[in-house]
């Protein structure tokens, strides 16, 4: 499942621009894959990230992995829901699941991260 | 799918949360075949096994098991064990998978005079594990024995699923449950007709890993290893040093002295995991060490175990865990952190 409307990193992040703020979650795959979601670090509202920095982390029932930035800016909100709830990442990874926006330093970042058909080719390669 | 102790075992099938709710709710089966299994047999066999273990083989009814341990002579935990008594000349001794074939040598090491060693695993035996409050409902109509009979580490021989197999009423989830060992080419229909079974649902090591640690067993190379001892690992009544055992003079001795360190359980104000490794602060300075943390699907916060030192154990002391990431505070608790298990309580 990957939605045409985002943009994807190699570390299985996905990134939703509108007007200059980037809402980032992980995608169905990392979520597969990590199994059920048990926390969710949430990054400082006010931090700033550079693109490829470590952002925060979530940890599932068998693994743990950071989540990085897709491209560089400050945070400005985080999914609090989640510090109760985890298990929503699992859930809806593409919608209710995002963990932070973060307001974008250079929009055009994104337009460096794969589109919908780069990131299914990118699977596909990572299946071999 | 992860190695271990040489074995290729599935960490989940539907997943881990889901599988441990399940045992808790109804039943599961794990597929534990890697575990090791030794026979015992002569008129010294007990005897003589109860000069290697901990438990005390001679005083050990038939139809009783008993947890204990392999000890080196420091007291070290070589392995943790179920002793079975299948009869007067007949014993079974269940081994984890990683040690088993060390455990193997060191037994038939100490062993003296005539008694037959049979290794089951070597021969292909399998067990799976019926796990959950469901699973005398389940088990009942399967098997030809009277299950009402047969109590909390009890063990019988009987019939399941038409085929000969050895039954004991033990497991490591804290719920009512039964281990199920026959030879491997019976297994399959074993299992199946466990699986069969409306209530029953399949789990992997990642739910027998956090439904063990909700209730404080042991896991060895974790909690338990040669450089621990059953007294510091809070086990000590498993290993009575009132009879002569490889390794019972040094826990005369530990016993004596009290251990200077000790394994406590834990329990975290969030749901971030604590690790194996992370070191446990107190007074702003290091006085212990995680051996295993998860997440604690019944308790819904982050749970573990950890040696610390004997004036940082009590229950209620709040400790720090050095996550690598953040300090993490956590509160030392009663054992079984999870204390609604039926392994006991269940009316049959």
């Amino acid at each position: 499942m990957v939605p045409k409307d985002l943009s994807y990193t190699r570390e299985h992040e996905w990134i939703r621009v509108a007007e200059g703020i980037g809402t980032v979650g992980i995608t169905d795959h990392a979520q597969a894959a990590l199994g059920d979601i048990t926390f969710v670090e949430l990054p400082p509202v006010g931090q700033e990230l550079a693109q490829g920095a470590e952002a925060c982390a979530v940890e599932s029932a068998k693994a743990a992995a950071s989540i990085y930035a897709p491209a560089g800016g400050k945070v400005v909100a985080v999914n609090e829901a989640l510090e109760d709830d985890p298990g929503v990442v699992n859930s809806d990874c593409y919608g209710e699941g995002w963990i932070y926006k973060i307001e974008l330093d250079n929009p055009a970042e994104v337009d460096a991260l794969m589109d919908p058909a780069a990131y299914e080719e990118f699977l596909a390669q990572e299946e071999h | 799918m992860v190695e271990f102790g040489g074995w290729v075992l599935p960490v989940q099938y539907e997943g881990v949360l889901s599988e441990h709710r399940h045992c808790r709710a109804a039943a599961v089966v794990f597929d534990t075949s890697h575990m090791g299994q030794f026979v015992f047999r002569g008129p010294d066999a007990a005897s003589q096994l109860g000069r290697v273990c901990t438990q005390d083989a001679e005083n050990l009814a038939v139809g009783r098991c008993r947890y204990g341990f392999l000890l080196n002579e420091d007291a070290g935990v070589i392995d943790d064990t179920i002793l079975m008594r299948l009869g007067s000349e007949e014993l079974l001794l269940v081994v984890n998978a990683g040690t088993a074939e060390g455990d193997y040598a060191w037994i038939c090491g100490h062993l003296a005079g005539d008694t037959g060693v049979e290794n089951r695993t070597a021969a292909g035996w399998g067990k799976v594990d019926l796990q959950g409050p469901a699973a005398a409902d389940v088990l009942g109509p399967l098997v030809d024995t009277d299950l009402g009979a047969l109590g909390f580490f009890g063990v019988a021989a009987t019939d399941c699923c038409g085929r000969r197999c050895i039954l004991s009423r033990t497991g490591y989830t804290g719920e009512l449950g039964y281990e199920i060992m026959a030879p491997g080419e019976q297994m399959p229909a074993i299992l199946e007709g466990l699986l069969a079974h409306e209530a029953v649902r399949p789990a992997g090591l990642g739910a027998r890993d956090s439904l063990r640690l909700e209730m404080c067993y042991p896991l060895y190379g974790h909690e338990l290893s040669v450089e621990h001892n059953p007294i510091e690992a809070g086990l000590g009544t498993f290993a009575k040093p009132t009879r002569d055992f490889i390794g019972a003079a040094r826990l005369r001795a530990v016993a004596e002295t009290g251990p200077p360190r000790v394994l406590v359980a834990f329990q975290a104000g969030s749901r971030r995991r604590a690790n194996p490794g992370n070191v446990v602060l107190a007074e702003g300075r290091g006085v212990g060490c995680v051996t295993s943390g998860a997440f604690s699907p019944s308790l819904e916060v982050s749970i573990g175990m950890a040696y610390v030192e004997p004036a940082f154990a009590e229950p209620g002391r709040e400790l720090i865990v050095d996550t690598g990431r953040t300090h993490l505070p956590v509160t030392v608790g009663e054992k079984p952190l999870y204390t609604e298990g039926t392994c006991r309580t269940r009316d049959l």
